[in-house]
């Protein structure tokens, strides 16, 4: 794992493209997100959660952070919890992201396939979505508290929803 | 010159002049349009990992007023003008010639010369890029948005981050009478438009 694909500084640290991180209560991550999923993973009883800024739906053998890609970046969060003897049935996720922006013109629109791969991965392990906020052409700003499990999300001109 | 790379020094220096010259061109036209008051200059030229783009351009997690051009093609591209609402504000302000709106919603007029802002330093500088590189650029039209600013960067950063895992981007520094504003222009290439840009760099050497 390259030591620039994981956000270094707990408590309360952003979670840039390709990023991830694991942490435990009172750590809280936040991202700002556009065509990108975060994807929030939990686990109510220890309060344990991880967090992912996933920038495309598959690596295709390419290289990069494994949080980059929703193929490795699901995987590889699973793995985190895993490590610490947490099961993964007790797991829940929250997703938010993947808008169209730019009125769905201009650079390639990557946010619905981010999504499915997403899902897809998720329906793999059997993690269930208990929360998500999803596409519209509008960029999200996140929190994840692990404290809580709750994914705070706003957006530009919009009352925050918790998820 | 603040040049951070992966490509050699000098190739990079070179990118840098190139960019310069466009940026030089866009900030003759503002001059034009802004009555002589507003200029530009080019800040930076990074070649910068993706995880590390929103902190370098320093566009932290704040809402901002964009305006946004898109070049479609395989010499593509996306140019963002960026500005925070008090600086937009003034802009808008000084170019309809009235006090700045307090109202919280932009009006249409406010919008249009913000767009026609975008339109006017955003053509100066693909125009000249088209001669740098020998490829006609047409933008798409100006598109104003009020967003988080690091997810903007992040949508035109897309094309980018499916084949490579570090971007390349331009900042830029503006000045109005003398004193340095708030207001940003990133260009972020295509990997084509990159591609003829390092073209265009060896030519020159």
């Amino acid at each position: 794992m390259s030591p620039s694909a994981v956000a270094q500084e707990k408590k309360h640290a952003p979670v840039n493209m390709g990023q991830h991180v694991f942490g435990q209560a009172p750590d809280r991550f936040t991202s700002v997100l556009g065509s990108c999923i975060g994807v929030a993973l939990y686990h109510p009883r220890t309060h344990t959660g991880a967090f992912v800024h996933v920038v495309l739906p598959e690596s295709l053998g390419r290289s990069g952070p494994e949080g980059k890609f929703a193929d490795t970046a699901i995987p590889c969060l699973i793995r985190l919890f895993q490590q610490q003897g947490i099961p993964i049935r007790e797991m829940v996720a929250k997703i938010a992201g993947g808008a169209s922006m730019f009125n769905s013109k201009g650079p390639i629109q990557i946010g619905e396939a981010n999504e499915a791969a997403v899902r897809e991965k998720l329906a793999e392990a059997k993690i269930p979505i208990l929360g998500e906020h999803l596409q519209g052409a509008k960029g999200r700003r996140v929190e994840f508290d692990c404290s809580t499990g709750i994914l705070r999300v706003e957006i530009a001109g919009q009352k925050p929803v918790e998820l | 010159m603040n040049t951070s790379t992966s490509c050699s020094t000098a190739n990079m220096e070179r990118m840098h002049h190139l960019l310069a010259s466009a940026t030089h061109e866009a900030s003759e036209a503002m001059k034009r349009w802004t009555n002589g008051q507003v200029s530009l200059t080019l800040d930076a030229v990074k070649e910068t990992p993706l995880e590390c783009v929103s902190e370098e351009a320093d566009l932290g997690d704040e809402l901002l007023t964009m305006i946004v051009l898109t070049l479609d093609g395989e010499s593509g591209g996306t140019l963002i003008l960026a500005f925070d609402e008090e600086n937009g504000r003034d802009l808008a302000a000084a170019l309809l010639n009235r006090e700045r709106s307090s109202d919280p919603e932009w009006s249409a007029i406010e919008k249009s010369a913000l767009n026609e802002t975008g339109n006017i330093l955003g053509c100066a500088y693909l125009n000249a890029l088209t001669r740098f590189i020998g490829v006609e650029l047409v933008p798409s039209p100006p598109y104003f948005i009020q967003d988080f600013g690091a997810s903007v960067l992040e949508q035109a950063l897309m094309e980018q981050a499916m084949c490579s895992e570090t971007a390349l981007i331009c900042q830029t520094r503006f000045q109005r009478n003398g004193r340095e504003l708030s207001w940003d222009v990133f260009f972020v290439p295509s990997p084509g438009m990159r591609e003829r840009l390092d073209q265009a760099v060896a030519r020159e050497a």
